[in-house]
């Protein structure tokens, strides 16, 4: 995928897009079909999903049964390639106390190639969190400004689902949602038992289309309803740049890609104006200097801040005026609780994959209970929710062996739930992100340092969670699997669920704030940042659908300012 | 519980022989005690593992290989198979594990450069020496040459509920030994079949949901529970 018919060093490029996961593909997909020439800079390898992913394979195929490792965190199979939560010669570090993971991969595609695909619209008080309960910082935009471009994307990527009708949980005008595929027998008994007890249980949105999606260039298939999708999808039915945006982008011949292209920094043609970017060929370390008429970070959350850490004349880096650069950090808060059903034993066997991961999931319920006060922690949080046949856990067996054993696990297989949380976190002055000034990568590159820490919030939030489930369980008569920890324990660590967010964060005012509401920095006026780095806040609704719409609102604003001479 | 004349005297025989061996009165012992008063230490050491690959961040996912050799010795690996085929034994819906060759699946894991996989080849080598030498401190004979009862015998011991502080070991080796035998029989097409797993096949269209005889049965289910339809 790297030849292409735009050669930059011919012609100036436009504009420079680092980064080819979701920002970078959206502003790849958008700025191209506007005319504008753009050269993408991966980091990562050349990657071809038609050709490397190995869709059909059993997990018995795989060394190990295909289970996680250091090598492969998410099993043999699963797409990530060349990184994970390390990467070969590309340290981070943290300050001491802190425990924070970092997964990057290093392909074409980025991070869509393995991704959960949940894609919950973000609802009015997410934006305006601040005016809510007085944590935080307010978004310069509100659920209005950006209602229309979730509208776009939906239909754009591809997302089945249904309706909500719940506070603070938008629903999407009529054919931007594909048809959602029916729950599964324990989806179905969480559902009945939840609502006995007041917890909603809605379709949930996921980014795989159920009906065909024709195109000239990438055309996509409804999903199959069989293989894993983090394993990555060759006919196109999970949402990955690599088999929509990117190839789309480049048959308009205004793309140009180059891999394994590790952007070291942003160059300046003067004060407050970007030249370009300057890169490190992964294979030969040669450097080399590219020019544009602007430049967009879309190198994931940490990687955009690390940059512009590392750019500009002092330690603080470019475009840090406001001094907020690194801070205002966060990810979503995790927590995973299990039961034995004994209802669910022994029950009738039927097809159960359809397509990837959830039908149904439990959305935040209690902002009532919230603003009255009656909650101790502030903000929402989900349950994404499984149980399907399949091995069973090990905790769900008895410790016997020979014919009983045998009639264990057929007894338990589809016998156990799991309810997972993920929770929104608060912004603290105690997590951030940093130049390590002693340590340096495999091109020379400093690295990142981070500072993490959970608040109150999150772990009362997490113990509030816990509870819930175990209600949940107990009304179905379950046996709880889940050992007895307290919230500190129960919580993952900084960086696992892989919702970094906002350390060069939007706001009204460049006092305060990187970005404005389009991701251009105050400091330069050519330079503009386009994944999550530009939150104000999380909300504990999953990113990517946002980050996706905030991309193609940013785009269009940048081609309407190519258009109105802007960069001339 | 008294041990009859017969047990002290097979007791102070295979003590005689087996200088590690040691007592501890069942009764002053908390947890399920095992019913044999002879129980040898867990072994002190292990060899530390050959030098070994994992197979890397970036491998060929379309040609899957294991890259790292395999530590097991021949009798140990026969033993892992006879181990098998009683965890997970033949019956009329499936093979028995060990005949399956789910015992080089064991092998394939307790011999992998990662931490989980080396604290397991802890757990199964240490088991396996353990196993070796209870068996002929008992019976005066190797585990493969002992009469089915006294494996039987011994098994029962490593699968009770509370074990006794000396079998804690013992029985942990059991545990990690039986979750591999899970794993690797069951994620085989063998074991698939034999928990009645349908999928892994592609069903274009929208997915189907439930059958009916499925349907039939969560209806029974919200019954039972005392819950409404949603």
């Amino acid at each position: 995928m790297t030849a292409a018919p735009f050669d930059p060093a011919a012609t100036a490029a436009d504009v420079i897009i680092v980064g080819s996961g979701a920002a970078g593909g959206m502003a790849a997909y958008s700025l191209t079909k506007a005319g504008l020439h753009c050269l993408m800079l991966e980091a990562g390898r050349d990657y071809d999903p038609q050709a490397e992913v190995n869709m059909f394979a059993p997990e018995s195929d795989a060394p190990l049964r295909g289970a996680s490792t250091p090598d492969k965190p998410f099993g043999y199979f699963d797409a990530t390639v060349g990184g994970g939560w390390e990467v070969d010669g590309e340290p981070y570090t943290m300050r001491e106390g802190t425990n924070f993971r970092w997964y990057r991969s290093r392909m074409l595609g980025g991070r869509t190639n393995h991704w959960g695909r949940h894609v919950p619209r973000w609802g009015p008080y997410d934006f305006k969190p601040f005016s809510r309960d007085g944590l935080g910082v307010d978004w310069p935009i509100g659920y209005d400004d950006v209602a229309p471009f979730y509208d776009r994307v939906e239909r754009m990527i591809g997302v089945n689902g249904g309706r909500i009708e719940l506070e603070n949980h938008p629903d999407s005008p009529p054919s931007c949602l594909m048809p959602p595929p029916k729950p599964r027998v324990p989806e179905m008994l969480l559902k009945a038992t939840c609502e006995s007890m007041g917890i909603p249980v809605r379709t949930a949105h996921t980014a795989v289309i159920t009906r065909d999606m024709p195109d000239k260039v990438a055309p996509r298939s409804a999903c199959f309803n069989a293989t894993p999708c983090t394993r990555g999808c060759t006919i196109g039915a999970m949402f990955q740049t690599t088999t929509s945006f990117l190839p789309m982008a480049k048959a308009t011949g205004n793309l140009t890609i180059v891999t394994d292209a590790m952007v070291s920094r942003v160059t300046m043609a003067g004060a407050g104006r970007a030249a370009g970017v300057e890169y490190v060929d992964r294979k030969t370390g040669a450097r080399h200097q590219v020019n544009a008429r602007a430049v967009i970070l879309a190198a994931g959350t940490c990687e955009t801040t690390r940059l512009l850490l590392n750019s500009g004349d002092g330690p603080a880096g470019l475009a840090n005026a406001s001094g907020q650069l690194g801070r205002n950090l966060t990810d979503s808060t995790g927590a995973s609780f299990r039961a034995y059903v004994p209802a669910l034993a022994d029950r009738p066997r039927y097809n159960e994959d359809g397509i990837g991961g959830q039908h149904v999931y439990i959305p935040f319920w209690l902002y009532e209970e919230q603003k009255r006060g009656e909650l101790d922690f502030a903000r929402g949080y989900h349950f994404e929710i499984g149980g399907r046949f399949g091995i069973p856990p090990a905790a769900a067996l008895p410790r016997v062996w020979g014919a009983g054993l045998k009639k264990a696990v057929r007894t338990a297989s589809g016998a156990t739930i799991g309810m997972t949380l993920r929770g929104e976190m608060i912004p603290n002055k105690d997590t951030y992100c940093e130049i390590d000034p002693g340590v340096r990568d495999r091109f020379g590159i400093p690295v990142l340092r981070f500072a993490f820490r959970w608040s109150q919030h999150e772990l009362n939030q997490v113990a509030h969670g816990r509870r819930t489930a175990h209600a949940v369980f107990k009304r179905m008569n379950a046996t709880i699997l889940d050992p007895e920890l307290p919230p500190e324990k129960l919580i993952t660590a900084g960086g696992e669920i892989i919702h970094e967010l906002g350390s060069a964060r939007m706001g009204a005012d460049a006092r305060s704030s990187v970005v404005d509401s389009y991701g251009q920095t105050w400091d330069v006026t050519n330079l503009v940042l386009m994944d999550g780095a530009i939150f104000a806040s999380g909300a504990h609704k999953n990113p990517t659908l946002t980050i996706l719409a905030l991309a193609l609102r940013a785009s269009e604003r940048l081609a309407a300012r190519f258009k109105s001479g802007a960069f001339a | 519980m008294t041990p009859s004349r017969r047990e002290t005297l097979q007791w102070m025989m295979a003590a005689a022989a087996l200088p590690l061996a040691r007592w501890t009165p069942p009764a002053m012992a908390a947890g399920h005690p095992p019913p044999f008063t002879v129980v040898v230490d867990w072994p002190a050491a292990l060899p530390p593992p050959p030098p070994a690959q994992g197979y890397g961040r970036d491998p060929d996912l379309m040609a899957p290989k294991v890259t790292w050799p395999l530590i097991l010795s021949k009798a140990q690996r026969a033993t892992v198979d006879l181990l098998g085929d009683l965890i997970l034994p033949a019956d009329e819906r499936s093979p028995g594990a060990g005949t399956l060759g789910v015992g080089a699946f064991v092998d394939e894991w307790i011999s992998a450069p990662y931490p989980t996989q080396r604290k397991d080849r802890e757990q199964v080598l240490g088991g396996l020496i353990w196993l070796e030498a209870q068996s002929r401190a008992l019976h005066g004979a190797a585990f493969a040459a002992i009469t089915p009862a006294q494996r039987a015998g011994l098994l029962d011991a490593l699968t009770v509920t509370a074990p006794v502080a000396m079998m804690a070991k013992p029985v942990a080796f059991m545990d990690t030994l039986r979750h591999l035998f899970v794993l690797g029989f069951y994620s085989l097409p063998e074991g698939k079949a034999d928990m009645g797993f349908i999928g892994d096949q592609p069903t274009p269209g929208d997915y189907p949901g439930p059958s009916p005889e499925a349907l039939t049965h969560f209806a029974a289910i919200l019954a039972a529970l005392g819950l409404a339809v949603s």
